[in-house]
């Protein structure tokens, strides 16, 4: 499962860096460079990531030619909205290191700083 | 009625006027697991008595109709329930479509907080997919995946497999030492099983709305959950690393590791803990006082069932 998983992040990443489409074809002859792997496992990964809405494909001629729905960034981005906007709204069930801070809260973290900031070695 | 009542009143007590005590109890995080089993078996103490409560009204339902028929309408009226009134037929459709109602209610319930455990989960494994897929592996971390983002942040969410996220602007303010505490807090929680008893209690909150034990448990589960993982990162690296960890986090600055020991100020009770461990005593004596509670609950709730059960054999409906 986890080597499964692994393979979509390489995939995508591999999509995202590629300037235009890509096909399984091309995916598989750079991948083959660094791991031993078949041509199918890389399809119906690909196939799969389809699926899920990650990627969008067009046919062309026999083989289809794929590019991510969003760029790296733009799923970032709507990572971190949804793990910020946190607390009530969100069903995602996320636990942060240091949870949205009241302003007071913060000031009073912001005033040991500064005072460990002029003791230390800084 | 009277065994349900008996025990739908212990249930209402415990619901209602616990709160506040487990608050002040917990308050300060002396001993953040036990505090948290405190909170947990209070919900389940109360839950166990609702159902204990629907059992005995449902048995007493099955076995004696008219006896409750005759009970309920000399709660409500007093002195002017006749046998003509609680014989007839309006009265007895009335009750028995009271009885359908509140079955169908409970049914209702069962199934909201069902569903909204299920739907928490789904949206929780699914941020967890994204997340491996779109971050980048930090190397010699395990699980962990860094996203380019402008804010700070650090978080864990369960899925098949759990992923820990960093954002590139955490990594920027931690050196490695405190980057070390993060994860080890952040695996603490997954250890625990932390996300699984937040949801649940959640899901409890949105299903009972208005009763102070489940509306306020979401917070002080999490808070809980928060300090028995600052324990484990604490232990797992030190007590000092993850204060300047906490506050380069909460801050969005680089906190140099500096003598943190001597430093006295109002900051929040994570913190405040972490600056200064409260005495041995101190810590007994909340231990002590948390253990009181959980025992009483058991104690109590077994007792209000087992007397209730032979009230109910009795037939004193």
């Amino acid at each position: 499962m986890r080597g499964f998983g692994d393979l979509e992040m390489v995939i995508m990443h591999m999509v995202w860096d590629h300037d235009g489409p890509v096909t399984v074809r091309e995916l598989f002859d750079e991948l083959r460079q660094e791991r031993a792997i078949a041509y199918t496992t890389v399809m119906s990964t690909m196939d799969n990531l389809h699926r899920k809405g990650w990627l969008d494909r067009v046919k062309d001629g026999k083989a289809y030619r794929y590019t991510a729905t969003a760029s790296r960034e733009e799923y970032s981005a709507r990572l971190m909205r949804e793990a910020l906007t946190g607390g009530g709204d969100t069903e995602v069930v996320l636990s942060h290191f240091v949870a949205e801070m009241d302003g007071a809260e913060s000031e009073a973290l912001r005033t040991v700083v500064r005072r460990l900031a002029g003791r230390g070695p800084e | 009625m009277k065994p349900a009542l008996l025990v739908l009143g212990y249930a209402l007590v415990v619901a209602w006027c616990l709160p506040a005590l487990l608050t002040r109890l917990t308050a300060a995080g002396l001993s953040a697991r036990l505090g948290l089993a405190a909170w947990l078996a209070a919900m389940v103490s109360v839950l166990a008595s609702l159902l204990a409560a629907i059992q005995y009204l449902f048995t007493a339902a099955v076995a004696g109709w008219p006896q409750l028929a005759e009970a309920v309408c000399r709660s409500v009226a007093g002195g002017a329930c006749t046998t003509v009134v609680y014989r007839s037929a309006a009265f007895e459709l009335g009750l028995g479509l009271a009885a359908v109602t509140a079955a169908l209610a409970l049914a209702v319930l069962a199934w909201r907080y069902g569903r909204s455990v299920q739907r928490a989960q789904r949206r929780t494994r699914a941020h967890a997919e994204a997340a491996r897929i779109t971050g980048r592996r930090l190397p010699g971390a395990g699980a962990a995946v860094v996203l380019n983002a402008a804010q700070p942040a650090a978080y864990c969410v369960p899925g098949r497999p759990a992923a820990i996220v960093l954002t590139s602007a955490a990594l920027a303010v931690l050196d490695p030492g405190q980057l070390d505490a993060v994860l080890a807090h952040e695996r603490a929680h997954l250890a625990g099983r932390h996300h699984l008893l937040i949801a649940l209690t959640r899901a409890l909150a949105a299903t009972f709305p208005g009763v102070p034990l489940f509306t306020r448990a979401p917070a002080e589960v999490a808070r809980m959950a928060e300090m028995c993982a600052d324990d484990a990162a604490a232990r797992r690296s030190s007590r000092p690393t993850l204060i300047a960890a906490l506050l380069a986090m909460g801050t969005g600055t680089a906190v140099p590791a500096a003598a943190l020991a001597a430093t006295t100020c109002a900051v929040s009770a994570r913190v405040q803990r972490l600056l200064e461990p409260a005495p041995p005593a101190r810590h007994a004596r909340n231990r002590l006082a948390l253990v009181t509670v959980m025992l009483l609950l058991a104690v109590v709730s077994g007792l209000v069932t087992r007397y209730a059960g032979p009230l109910a054999a009795y037939g004193w409906s």
